[in-house]
């Protein structure tokens, strides 16, 4: 099945050039963002060493923030913060959500009404209040803003791992294993689960990229990452202040943001194409 | 008949998420560090002080007894009074909701009108020759990756430096002249607008996408019919959908409170209302206010359900249950 | 007859919002109304006067409300409700009432109106026969006219209270209370409508019935007020503006633009760097308005889990602190580092202390010996920055770099305000935490902050220390004057040792004006964050 996907991948990229392009980009971010901190770039974190709110120079490539800290590094550091928030929350509302979405869909009845109703009213929570509340009773910080992020993205999770487990479920495949008495957590696990990754790792990017503008709304309320770490949201945050007489705070995290969810989003719909089994055709 | 079998149970289940709304958001309002008592007084109070507070407000009582209170409460009527302003909380959501509403729809039909013509356009010509679909797709992951703060503080310098014609802020009722209203709700909807083309651009090109590969399109395509009226009975008819899942579940949450564009254009709607109300434990308001907008959400959910229904009836009653 | 001029404000708001485009348009409609727009950053958190501790309130409060006394820019008193007081002994005062000051609703302010204010702010029962009547606890509760003002105790203790004729109060405290009378000049000492308080005509949970210059047409929480003039106000010919529009904008750059825009007038604004940011707008004019408060540092030193229990951890973290970077980096050079007795009070009363008269090098290299001296090799500490502002993670961040050169690590925690309150002042959960603290008009006031028998919102982080609350207690009898200088610098000292609070640099606000649109008049130093006291005189120039 993977090997089956990947040589499906390796065909996609040949012809969609642009699922190409996502994918560089993402991982030329993804490089920068964990080897970012052993580059020469300075101390993200050194305040007084420029001028406040200097413009880009040679010393400063992309000029200093409020504190007079060199800007460069801390961008850097922020797309690492931002992946590593946006991945672990992603992999959490992952996991969460395909356990309780294939139990769902696969185990009918009263789990299936449980999980169902749960969902509902995360769904009918307003998210980002419910985010807020979350944050506020856990405390602030990353694991506030990765449980935020979690929440807002499970619900929607669980009901697409649901629908698709109910449409696998009634494959033959399935029908013969159950009939021929494997348990419940084996027809789930080696039947089910590898039939609906490939939805799910579809969801998944689509939650990954919805999850980093979620962190940097997070930020603009002021309920981002602790300083001195920046992340992506929380330096657009600081740079929207001075929109107008440092506009280089804004496009620099601007221009990395927007780059790493769209090339999330043009490796996610490639994904799809290549993995979704209704998408091997199309009309000609 | 057939109406009570298609409401019943969707009204069962709508009373039950509503309950639990109302559980969560109380619980977790009662288990967030710092009360009114603290905001209001500051910090130089006395623990007296503050429990002479705490006592007005009935917080001191049991959590239980609290939220059989509201409960009871709120089953006639009385969503409870604000701390601050000693006034009934539903007034100020009344007066407050159409503007949220306002906004919501304004941002839906702008970007439904942007974002499903060029989904339908990009998901027909996806597969077809050159790269008229690429250029869907990128205008979807593009327009996908733009926090609207960053869009909103650029609109708001640019229009207050300038006079363009359009007011960042200031916002005006409706019933005090629809072209000065529209002037405030421009910024605020295109901002939001953003990020919803894109939303709405992906789902429809995903569900024509989808659409296009099924058994009966593929016939009709054999059968020689027209593309147009290929596209126009069969495509769009079961693309809707998704789509109108979109929809509801967006509309839903712009409902819910665009906080940030309301903060940014000073636009008094619902969303900065209950999240300042959270900052200063203002405890009804937000109570009121996310039960409010979970209504909102559940009914429009209801409606949605009946869409499908007409839309393609077997749908109806296959999605009953979730 | 107030429900009526409510309606009538109401309409009266409508019918000028509608025309309002044209006036800001500058089209030179001719237009009898003179009418000024302050756009506010945040809405009150109470309608009650005496109970908000927040600046939000208190700024809305002025517009309203009235204090007996006043402060001018020297910080000295100027008669507010009361056009003459006399200290006729260490604890007795005679306060002369206006004469033709009244309430909105027309009824003149009396003497009892004075006491009962007083008694109320004081923590006392103004309906004892009523609650003693009420037979069940809901009915004591609803009788009860008793509130929780934070600002009883700077009154230090009134013994009684007498009215010798409607204009006249006489105050006899317990003990000689220097601060007395500067304490009479915040706005949290404002007089309110006792006899309709009493009658229940007032609630003052819900509304607000002052004898200030204006009183309010109409209130929408967290979106606007419309105040309109009290008509009843006592000064002639004022206030000058008949209407003030108040649009809440709690969004910075939103406020900013509001004022590029004209929808409003004047607003308030905290960031340092605002006059940068306006630069490109002629019409607008930024003014530094220097007050006695200053930002602090609270440090926890009675919790086990504080690395600051230990003196000498809280000595060395005040000797790294560098005051200049926090002023030059976070504040851009527009304040000053500031000391326990504020210097906007124009003395030095704690620069001979070693926080402010040793370089720094000196310092951190005492601070290293004082952290080697502890055996500890890692000092491990958190410090609070409420999220209300985003300038406390600012100064948090240039103190974590300055205390990690004498080996101190400071993690910085963002929380919401409330979340901070309740760690701080209820818990006593914290390392440390940083704010800002409202000096007053009197350098005894802020001082007695030390000392936590008087200041019992600090219980649970300060550390008693007897001498110096001794030492506390007779600065605020003794008159100011040479010998009372003398004193503070003595306190100084010991609260230098204590490294308990420390001050950090001045609070600066900016308020910015548009010079086309509006006449303001700002004083360049305020004692109660009193910043638009003057707003009676405000007038348009449209």
């Amino acid at each position: 099945m993977i090997a089956l996907a990947s040589a499906r991948l390796g065909r996609f990229f040949r012809r969609d050039s642009l699922g190409l392009l996502g994918a560089v980009l993402l991982l030329v971010l993804l490089i920068l963002g964990i080897f970012g901190d052993l580059l020469p770039l300075g101390d993200p974190n050194a305040i007084g060493a420029g001028p406040r709110l200097g413009a880009p120079s040679l010393a400063f490539p992309l000029g200093t923030d409020d504190l007079g800290r060199s800007y460069l590094p801390r961008v850097v550091e922020g797309i690492g913060v931002t992946f590593l928030l946006s991945a672990i929350a992603v992999i959490i509302t992952a996991v969460i959500g395909t356990l309780l979405g294939m139990a769902a869909g696969y185990l009918h009845g009263a789990t299936d009404h449980l999980i169902a109703r749960i969902a509902d009213i995360l769904f009918a929570f307003p998210a980002l209040l419910f985010g807020l509340l979350a944050a506020a009773v856990i405390g602030p910080g990353s694991i506030a803003a990765i449980v935020v992020i979690s929440t807002a993205t499970i619900p929607l999770f669980i009901r697409v791992v649901r629908s698709v487990t109910l449409s696998v479920a009634e494959r033959e495949f399935v029908v013969a294993a159950v009939v021929s008495g494997a348990s419940t957590w084996r027809v789930m696990l080696v039947h089910l689960l590898p039939n609906i990754l490939g939805a799910a790792i579809i969801q998944l990017t689509y939650a990954l990229s919805v999850s980093m503008i979620i962190e940097s709304a997070l930020s603009f309320l002021g309920l981002g990452v602790q300083p001195p770490a920046a992340s992506l949201g929380s330096l657009l945050r600081l740079g929207s202040v001075y929109l107008t007489i440092a506009p280089w705070l804004v496009l620099a995290p601007g221009l990395v943001l927007a780059a790493a969810i769209m090339s999330i989003n043009l490796l996610g719909d490639a994904i799809r194409d290549a993995l979704d089994p209704l998408r091997g055709r199309s009309l000609k | 008949m057939r109406l009570i079998y298609f409401l019943a149970p969707r009204l069962l289940i709508a009373a039950i998420t509503m309950f639990g709304v109302a559980l969560l958001v109380f619980l977790s309002l009662r288990l967030i560090p710092g009360g009114y008592a603290d905001i209001v007084l500051g910090p130089f109070a006395t623990g007296a002080a503050r429990d002479l507070l705490i006592q007005r407000y009935g917080l001191d009582e049991p959590i239980f007894v609290q939220f059989g209170k509201w409960l009871w409460a709120l089953l006639q009527g009385d969503f409870g009074n604000s701390m601050v302003t000693n006034k009934p909380v539903i007034d100020e959501f009344l007066r407050r909701a159409p503007v949220t509403g306002e906004l919501a729809i304004l941002t839906l039909l702008l970007a439904l009108a942007i974002g499903l013509p060029l989904g339908v356009w990009s998901g027909l010509a996806e597969g077809g020759a050159g790269g008229k679909g690429r250029l869907g797709r990128l205008v979807g992951a593009l327009g996908a990756s733009v926090p609207d703060f960053v869009i909103g503080s650029a609109f708001i310098f640019i229009f207050s430096k300038w006079s363009l014609g359009l007011k960042v802020g200031g916002f005006v009722p409706l019933d005090q002249g629809l072209w000065d209203n529209l002037k405030t709700m421009i910024l605020p909807t295109v901002s939001l607008s953003v990020f919803a083309i894109a939303l709405f651009l992906r789902t429809t090109r995903d569900a024509v996408l989808r659409v296009m590969t099924d058994g009966h399109i593929l016939a009709a395509v054999a059968r020689g019919q027209r593309p147009r009226d290929i596209v126009r009975h069969h495509v769009l008819r079961n693309a809707a959908i998704p789509v109108v899942t979109v929809t509801a579940t967006y509309f839903g949450f712009l409902l819910g409170g665009a906080v940030i564009a309301e903060v940014l254009f000073s636009i008094p709607g619902v969303g900065y209302y209950i999240f300042s109300s959270l900052e200063e434990r203002d405890y009804a308001v937000v109570q009121a206010g996310v039960l409010l907008a979970a209504f909102v959400f559940v009914s429009l959910n209801m409606v949605a359900d009946f869409a499908y229904a007409l839309i393609d009836p077997r749908i109806g009653a296959a999605r009953s249950g979730t | 007859m107030r429900a009526l001029w409510k309606s009538g404000g109401r309409r009266l708001a409508l019918v000028a919002a509608a025309v309002g485009g044209v006036a800001v348009g500058g089209a030179g409609m001719a237009q009898a109304e003179n009418v000024i727009a302050w756009g506010k950053a945040a809405d009150v958190t109470s309608m009650d006067v005496n109970i908000a501790g927040t600046v939000a309130s208190w700024t809305m409060y002025q517009m309203i409300y009235e204090t007996l006394l006043t402060t001018d820019k020297d910080m000295n008193l100027q008669p507010g409700l009361a056009v003459s007081w006399e200290q006729t002994s260490p604890t007795g005062y005679v306060l002369k009432l206006r004469e033709n000051a009244k309430w909105s609703n027309g009824r003149p302010v009396t003497a009892g109106d004075v006491i009962g204010s007083l008694q109320r702010i004081s923590g006392e029962e103004l309906n004892p026969e009523g609650v003693a009547a009420a037979t069940t606890d809901e009915a004591k509760q609803k009788a009860s006219l008793k509130i929780s003002s934070y600002w009883g105790r700077q009154f230090g203790v009134i013994k009684s209270m007498t009215a010798p004729d409607d204009h006249t109060v006489v105050v006899e405290l317990e003990k000689p209370h220097t601060a007395f009378l500067t304490a009479l000049a915040h706005i949290s000492a404002a007089i309110v409508p006792i006899k309709e308080l009493k009658d229940g005509t007032f609630d003052p949970n819900s509304e607000m019935l002052g004898s200030g210059p204006f009183m309010v047409a109409e209130h929408l929480p967290k979106e606007s007020w419309t105040l309109v003039r009290n008509p009843h106000y006592w000064r002639d010919g004022y206030p000058k503006a008949d209407r003030i529009d108040v649009p809440i904008i709690p969004d910075e750059a939103a406020r900013v633009a509001a004022l590029r825009d004209g929808r409003v007038d004047y607003a308030i604004f905290s960031n340092p760097d605002i006059a940068r940011l306006v630069a490109d707008d002629p019409n607008i004019v930024v003014e530094a308005q220097k007050t006695t408060n200053y930002f602090r540092v609270d440090i926890n030193a009675l919790s086990d889990k504080s690395a600051f229990k230990d003196k000498r951890i809280r000595q060395a973290f005040n000797l790294a602190i560098d005051r200049n970077a926090i002023a030059n980096i976070v504040f851009a050079g527009a304040t000053v580092p500031d000391q326990p007795v504020p210097v906007a009070f124009g003395k030095d009363a704690c620069g001979t202390t070693d926080t402010y008269a040793l370089p720094r090098e000196e310092r951190l290299k005492k601070a290293r010996e004082l952290v080697t001296a502890t055996g500890e090799d890692e000092v491990e500490t958190t410090i609070i920055a409420p999220a209300s502002d985003p300038v406390y993670a600012r100064i948090a961040q240039v103190i974590q770099q300055n205390a990690r050169d004498v080996g101190i690590e400071v993690e910085i925690l963002q929380m919401p305000t409330a979340e901070y309150l309740q760690k701080v002042f209820t818990d006593g959960d914290f390392d440390a935490s940083i704010s800002w603290l409202a000096g007053y008009s009197d350098p005894s006031m802020v001082i007695a902050w030390w000392n936590p028998k008087f200041a019992v919102w600090n219980t649970v982080f300060h550390e008693y220390v007897p001498e110096l609350a001794d030492a506390l207690g007779e600065l605020k009898s003794t008159p100011a004057g040479g010998e009372r200088d003398a004193k503070l610098t003595e306190v100084c000292g010991m609260i230098d040792d204590g490294a308990n609070i420390l001050a950090l640099v001045s609070k600066v606000d900016f308020i910015l004006h548009r010079k086309d649109k509006i006449d303001i008049r700002v004083d360049p130093v305020s004692g109660s964050s009193n910043t638009f006291q003057y707003a009676a005189e405000y007038t348009s120039k449209d």
